[in-house]
């Protein structure tokens, strides 16, 4: 059978499939009838549900296998079944939902410590008793590590706990009937080069236990058993990407440089742990983009700094001296989160969010702030604010920032640039702050006034546009006269050929998801400043996008 | 009951896998252990509650036992927490 989706991660994968459940389960209310048989079925719940995590702690290795023991022995918490058994004989309640409702104070209480450590347990402990209701309801679990073989991953959605112990090698190709381009799966699943496909309709009516999915994320087509013929076919072409990429890992991995040593700074677009380590294993130099949205959504209260600074301390040790750029949560109106109500609006993506949001609620953003700069004490960070539209937002945002400490502990301050106002002050931008970061899906949307989700506009939303050029070299001349840097981490700059042009155009970082590192490395290494930068000529001068991006071949 | 004070001069104190490594030990007497820091006590057998005190290098806590074999507890633990 085929499906249809969206194509949300380039390559061809086909594996068995690996159909995952919904993360939190809906717990029934009770009253149960027989509290002592439902204490019964607590235990033996708890006893298997740790048995499974040492297991897989034991099968593993490292940093991994240390939380999964962790995790082993809090399930196997003497208080925590005392608290569970309580609530089951003096209110009734059925064991999933007393488990549940039993390790929330624990949670609580550590993500309220200032130990990063701790507060990053606060997740530990909820997961491990979602993972006990979900076994005493015969749901199946989430997790994706411990994984023996390759699979197809089939899902409604993924949440980041869900793929937090995902092994890249492991999982080929992700399907799921939600989400988009932008969602959490796509984005990962790009940053690790797997294959995948969204928002597929009938996915999970036609994914059974046993079947062989194949994913062309570049079609965004899904074919479930296929027939033994076309099997092969899949097969070839699974193979061959699989190749290419085993291929482009053995290269050696310079630093990112033109051929005759112009240097640019290749980092990486990353949200959660797991995409920094590919991005490391593909040789990132920094992180240029850190989405720190990931952390807000789908939760009733903001993360408090603790659990924030526990997350980034985790992402500046594994940097271990590279920079992190953090950019501050970019949510509002056309992200909503549960514990704000920020109205959409006409047109959220023209609404209430990034800087704007956090002008409205600035306890919010001193919060982030006050993570980020206690995080710098482990490694150089930067931070900006995205949707800054005006000098004035970015001279509140310096001020914040020198409010929480950030001077001090020597964090650099910038803005991303992707609203077109912006683009026309970067000289003054560029006077009040240490770097601009392009942002060139946002920019090309709003420079052409196309919407990004509007499929009939796809002509005016290519990056490729002269006027897209011609704002960058604006920003990036504005950088060099006034001594900040000027990096792109729009989809963009993990295009090979626009990076040729960006870097003519003066950008000297360029941060992308880990799967486009090799290819832009390799295609610098393969031009000269001089040659980027006469392509970058003919290019700005070039009619629409199409002839733009004719510009490279043709001098060369 | 037994008691002794003990202090971490390990790097972590009692978290990560020091604290598993110690909630485990201690599951493996039949008597009671608790574990006070200032005001709070904790039941050495319960790694969340043990994790909820914070124990950090430099810190003393006190140990007490009560059961059987509280006196081999007792030496025991504090041995561990030396050898962190």
């Amino acid at each position: 059978m085929k499906l249809s989706g969206v194509a949300a991660s380039p390559g061809t994968a086909l594996a068995p499939a690996l159909v995952v459940a919904a993360a939190d389960p809906q717990l029934p209310d009770g009253p149960v009838d027989d509290p002592q048989a439902e204490a019964g079925r607590l235990q033996a719940a708890l006893d298997e549900v740790s048995a499974a995590l040492q297991a897989q702690s034991d099968a593993g290795a490292g940093e991994a296998a240390e939380i999964l023991a962790a995790q082993a022995t809090m399930v196997a918490d003497p208080e925590l079944r005392d608290a569970a058994v309580g609530l089951i004989r003096d209110q009734r309640l059925p064991a999933a939902r007393a488990v549940v409702t039993a390790g929330e104070p624990y949670a609580e209480a550590l993500s309220g410590s200032d130990s990063p450590y701790l507060a990053a347990r606060a997740a530990d402990v909820r997961d491990v008793c979602r993972r006990t209701a979900r076994r005493l309801l015969g749901l199946a679990d989430p997790d994706l590590g411990g994984l023996r073989h390759p699979v197809v991953v089939v899902a409604d959605d993924l949440a980041p706990a869900d793929t937090a112990r995902m092994d890249p090698a492991l999982v080929v190709g992700l399907v799921t009937s939600g989400g988009s381009r932008t969602s959490h799966t796509a984005i990962l699943a790009r940053s690790l080069g797997v294959p995948a496909v969204v928002a597929v309709e009938g996915l999970l009516a036609a994914v059974g236990a046993e079947s062989l999915v194949g994913v062309d994320g570049d079609a965004g087509e899904v074919v479930v058993d296929p027939p033994p013929d076309e099997a092969t076919t899949w097969r070839r072409r699974a193979d061959a990407v699989a190749a290419k990429r085993e291929r482009a890992g053995a290269a050696p991995r310079e630093p990112g440089a033109t051929a005759d040593g112009h240097r640019v700074e290749l980092a990486a677009n990353v949200g959660t742990t797991i995409e920094l380590r590919a991005a490391l294993a593909a040789g990132a130099e920094g992180v240029g983009l850190l989405r720190t949205e990931l952390a807000y959504l789908d939760r009733s209260t903001p993360p408090d700094e603790a659990e924030q600074a526990g997350a980034l301390c985790e992402l500046v040790a594994l940097l271990d001296g590279r920079r992190l750029v953090v950019r501050t949560f970019d949510f509002g109106a056309d992200k909503p989160v549960p514990f704000l109500d920020v109205p959409g609006g006409p047109n959220p993506a023209l609404g209430v969010r990034g800087i704007r949001l956090a002008q409205r609620h600035p306890d919010l953003l001193d919060t982030q702030l006050r993570a980020v700069v206690r995080a710098a004490a482990g490694g150089p960070v930067a931070v900006m604010a995205p949707m800054v539209a005006t000098l004035a937002e970015a001279e509140w945002f310096v001020e914040r920032v020198t409010a929480a400490g950030g001077d001090d502990a020597g964090v650099e301050v910038g803005v991303m640039v992707e609203v077109p106002s912006a683009v026309l002050i970067a000289q003054a931008l560029a006077r009040e702050l240490a770097f601009l970061s392009i942002g060139t899906n946002d920019l090309t949307q709003y420079l052409h006034a196309a919407d990004r989700q509007e499929g009939a506009l796809a002509g005016l939303q290519d990056p490729f546009s002269p006027a897209v050029l011609a704002a960058v070299v604006t920003v990036a001349r504005a950088g060099e006269a006034h001594g900040a840097w000027v990096g792109v981490c729009g989809e963009a700059a993990g295009d090979p050929e626009w990076a040729l042009l960006a870097v003519g155009l003066g950008v000297r970082e360029l941060s992308m998801g880990a799967a486009s590192l090799d290819g832009v490395r390799a295609a610098l290494a393969g031009r000269d400043l001089q040659a980027c930068r006469q392509a970058a000529e003919r290019a700005l001068a070039a009619s629409d996008a199409d002839a733009a991006r004719a510009a490279l071949s043709s001098g060369s | 009951m037994p008691s002794a004070q003990v202090t971490f001069t390990n790097e972590v104190g009692l978290h990560a896998r020091p604290a598993a490594l110690f909630t485990r030990a201690a599951t493996g007497f039949t008597a009671d252990v608790s574990v006070s820091k200032d005001d709070q006590t904790a039941n050495a057998k319960s790694l969340l509650s043990v994790l909820k005190l914070d124990v950090r290098h430099g810190d003393t806590v006190t140990l007490v036992t009560d059961g059987p074999d509280a006196d081999e507890a007792l030496r025991a633990l504090a041995e561990l927490v030396g050898q962190l």
